[in-house]
This record gives C-alpha cells, structure tokens and sequence, in this order.
C-alpha cells in the first residue's frame, strides 16, 4: 500500500529491519485449539460467469441521514455476465478479506452520472444484495484514472441500453401476443352471447345476498 | 459466545475482547471491517458494544463477536465481566500516543487475570500518521509475553485483516487456514415504478454534488 511506503523507508534508515518490529515473526505461542475445521470446497458465486470489466476501485455508499458519503471498500470491482441468461451484474469485493460490497444487477433503469468534484468517480442507484437482502443504495465509485473510470461507465451505460432494448422487444412481443389473444375473445365471446348475461344475474342475486 | 439476545449461529463463532486505551482505534477499526467506513469523529465508547464480524475461510464460515470495550475509565463500566469467557483478544494502542503504549502492560494484565492463555494480538494503530511517537523497535512488550505484533492503519487499511486471520489461525490450530471469496448470490429481479425512478434521480443529483470523504487521498490500490 502505498500510503505506507514513507514508514518503511524510515525503518530501514533506522536499521530495523520488519522483523526487529515483529511484523511478520509469529511469536510461536501454542494455544491449544479450540475448534476442529475441516476444509471445505469454496464457491464464489461466479463459476457461471464471465467478467467483462475487472478493475481497481474504492466503493461510496451514501448515507442519507448524514448527508455524507461514506467508505463502503477498497478491491476489485467486476461486471459479470451469465453465461446462459446473459444478465450482467455488478459486483464489488473488499481487498483481503474478499467480503461482498457491491452485488446487484445492471438493469433497464441503471444510470450513471459523473460525480461534481471528483471527474475519477461517478454515482449510480441500485437495489443491492451485498447482505443477502435487497437494499437500495446509492453508490459512488472512484477510480485510480479518469481513463478506467470512462471504461466502466460507458460499459455499465452500454449494458443498460441493451437491456432497455431487449425490455421493448419483449413488451412489443406480449403486446402482440395480447392483441392475438383479444382477437380469439372476441370470436369467442360472440358464440356464446347467452352465458354472459346469466352469469351477470347469479351475480347480482350473490351482493343482495 | 452470544448474548442472550443475539442469534445463534449454526458456524463457528469467538468471542473477541477488545481492549487498549480511550482513542486508540478500537471503535473505529471494528466499525471499518462491519461496514467499510472510516469514521473519524471520537464519541468514546460506553461499558461495550458487542458486535457481529465474520469472515469466509477455506475452512468454511467463522464468526467473531467482537466486544469492543470502553478505554476510558471514566466509561469503563463492567471490566472484568466483559473479559469473562473470552476465547482471544485485541490490545490495541496508539502510536501517535506514547502512554497508549505504557499503558499496553495494564491492560495484559486485566485480561489475563481473567483469560488464562488466549490468544492475543497486540496491535499498533495509526501508523499512516508520519509523526509517530512509538517506533516499531520500541514495541518489545509482545516477545516478553508471547503475544503477536501487528503494525496497523484503520485509515489505511493496512495489515487490517492480519489480527483476525492470526486469531481464527490460532483458534483453529491450523497455520493454512485463510480467507477466501464469500459467495456472491444472484441478486433478484427488482421492479422499480416511475415515481420511484424520479425519485431516485433526484436524489443521485444532490449526493453527486456531495464530496467523498478523502477525496485528498489517492493512495488505495
């Protein structure tokens, strides 16, 4: 990490070296365990997926009773598309200790905008599933260059434009499916004009009831 | 170890005391790994809060209750009965702030009158702040009793895992165990009305206009 660079050239200038500070030097204290794990196969979630972006970030998440913007985690953020139904999502991971802090779908509605003081980030809406749980946030994501942060809004932008025209593909097929389906109702209705009204006088006599 | 009013949880799980002087971190680094903030404001902690960390290992799911404790006297409430049943702890001190570190012995001591040979990380906070006070070769308190050193920044997050990872190493007795990816679950479909969208747009608008709140710093990778 870079912030810690200037500390270590101290050191050395010092003459001690990391291990005089112990840092990685396991002191050999023997506990007696209290637990017995056994190793377990890991699952990440993402064997179906392919990653279209794999980039360095630091996630935002807005906190709307403090007005503020607050550090949600620093690691990599990917955008995963499924190699069967083709959704694509978003998910972010903390360095480290690999958590979960960004997982949700880019969708019809996904818009990004740049964020004012900071032309590295940009800001988004989601209904997120980080926890297990839907939550909407609101997430600022900030980039080391404006270069990577351009490539991943423009991506996030692109999917969510395909998605918006497949959505209308979609209601265009129903819509004509609806109107193919009116077409056979009227046909239908006309055979059997008797029913109706009879049905409309049980019904009348059911709410006097 | 849960309170009587917390879940149980069919995994693993520890209870971790955390311990050390009032401002030295301990609220601020057990808030960095719950929810990824930095909080910089210091509102002393009262008696304890016990919160919930947990961590996906090769080893499968393990959880933490961490009681973060009171490092002021003042505030300091139960002591002894917050360390009772303890599996591993955290000393925390500041090294920004000499008599953190003096006070390092005392706080071994509470502890171990209470936790008879736990494992114990000692962990020196602070460390991104250039005007340090204690040096790292000054730190020897931790080779005397056998406890494991860590240099930290909860601003930076450097070394941020290492004291977790030591303890559920240490707990588990197994020098291989790591953390490894959570599973990342499929999100569910959301449909969002109109009203909400406008909604929403309005309110990216004014938090885009919002600063971030280290927007000085470009140091992360």
């Amino acid at each position: 990490m870079a912030s810690n660079e200037p500390e270590k050239s101290v050191r050395e200038e010092e003459g001690t070296a990391a291990a005089a500070a112990g840092e990685e030097e396991d002191t050999g204290a023997e506990f007696a365990p209290i637990v017995r794990l056994e190793e377990v196969a890991v699952t990440t979630g993402e064997e179906d997926e392919d990653a279209l972006i794999d980039l360095k970030a630091k996630l935002y998440r807005y906190d709307k009773d403090g007005n503020q913007w607050k550090e949600r985690g620093t690691g990599t953020v990917k955008l995963l598309k499924h190699k069967e139904t083709g959704k694509v999502r978003l998910v972010m991971r903390q360095n480290k200790t690999l958590k979960i802090c960004a997982n949700h779908l880019v969708t019809a509605a996904t818009k990004m905008q740049e964020h004012v003081g900071n032309e590295k980030s940009c800001v988004w809406h989601a209904t997120d599933f980080s926890d297990g749980e839907l939550k909407d946030e609101m997430f600022c994501i900030r980039f080391a260059s404006i270069e990577n942060c351009k490539t991943f809004k423009e991506k996030v932008e692109e999917i969510a434009e395909s998605v918006r025209r497949s959505d209308a593909t979609e209601e265009n097929k129903e819509a004509s499916d609806t109107a193919g389906l009116l077409d056979q109702l009227t046909v239908s209705e006309t055979t059997t004009v008797a029913t109706p009204s009879k049905e409309a006088e049980s019904k009348g006599d059911t709410s006097s009831a | 170890m849960a309170l009587p009013n917390q879940q149980t949880v069919e995994y693993p799980s520890f209870k971790l005391v955390i311990v050390g002087d009032g401002g030295t971190g301990k609220t601020t680094f057990v808030k960095r790994h719950l929810t990824g903030e930095f909080e910089k404001k210091y509102e002393p902690t009262i008696g304890v809060e016990v919160h919930p960390l947990d961590f996906h290992t090769n080893c499968g799911k393990i959880r933490f209750y961490c009681w973060d404790t009171a490092g002021q006297e003042k505030f300091g409430g139960l002591r002894d009965g917050y360390y009772i049943h303890g599996q591993c702890a955290i000393i925390m001190f500041d090294v920004t702030a000499r008599l953190t570190y003096k006070n390092v012995p005392t706080w071994h001591r509470d502890l171990c009158r209470v936790c008879e040979n736990i494992p114990i990380v000692l962990c020196g906070n602070k460390v991104d702040v250039k005007n340090r006070q204690v040096k790292a070769k000054m730190v020897t308190f931790h080779r005397k009793k056998n406890l494991q050193y860590y240099e930290i920044s909860a601003k930076s997050n450097y070394n941020f895992e290492k004291p977790f990872l030591y303890l559920a190493r240490k707990l588990a007795g197994d020098m291989n165990l790591h953390f490894v990816e959570s599973p990342a679950l499929a999100p569910p479909e959301v449909q969002i009305d109109l009203a909400a969208q406008q909604q929403y747009e309005q309110e990216i608008a004014a938090a885009a206009a919002q600063p971030l709140p280290d927007d000085d710093d470009d140091a992360f990778d």
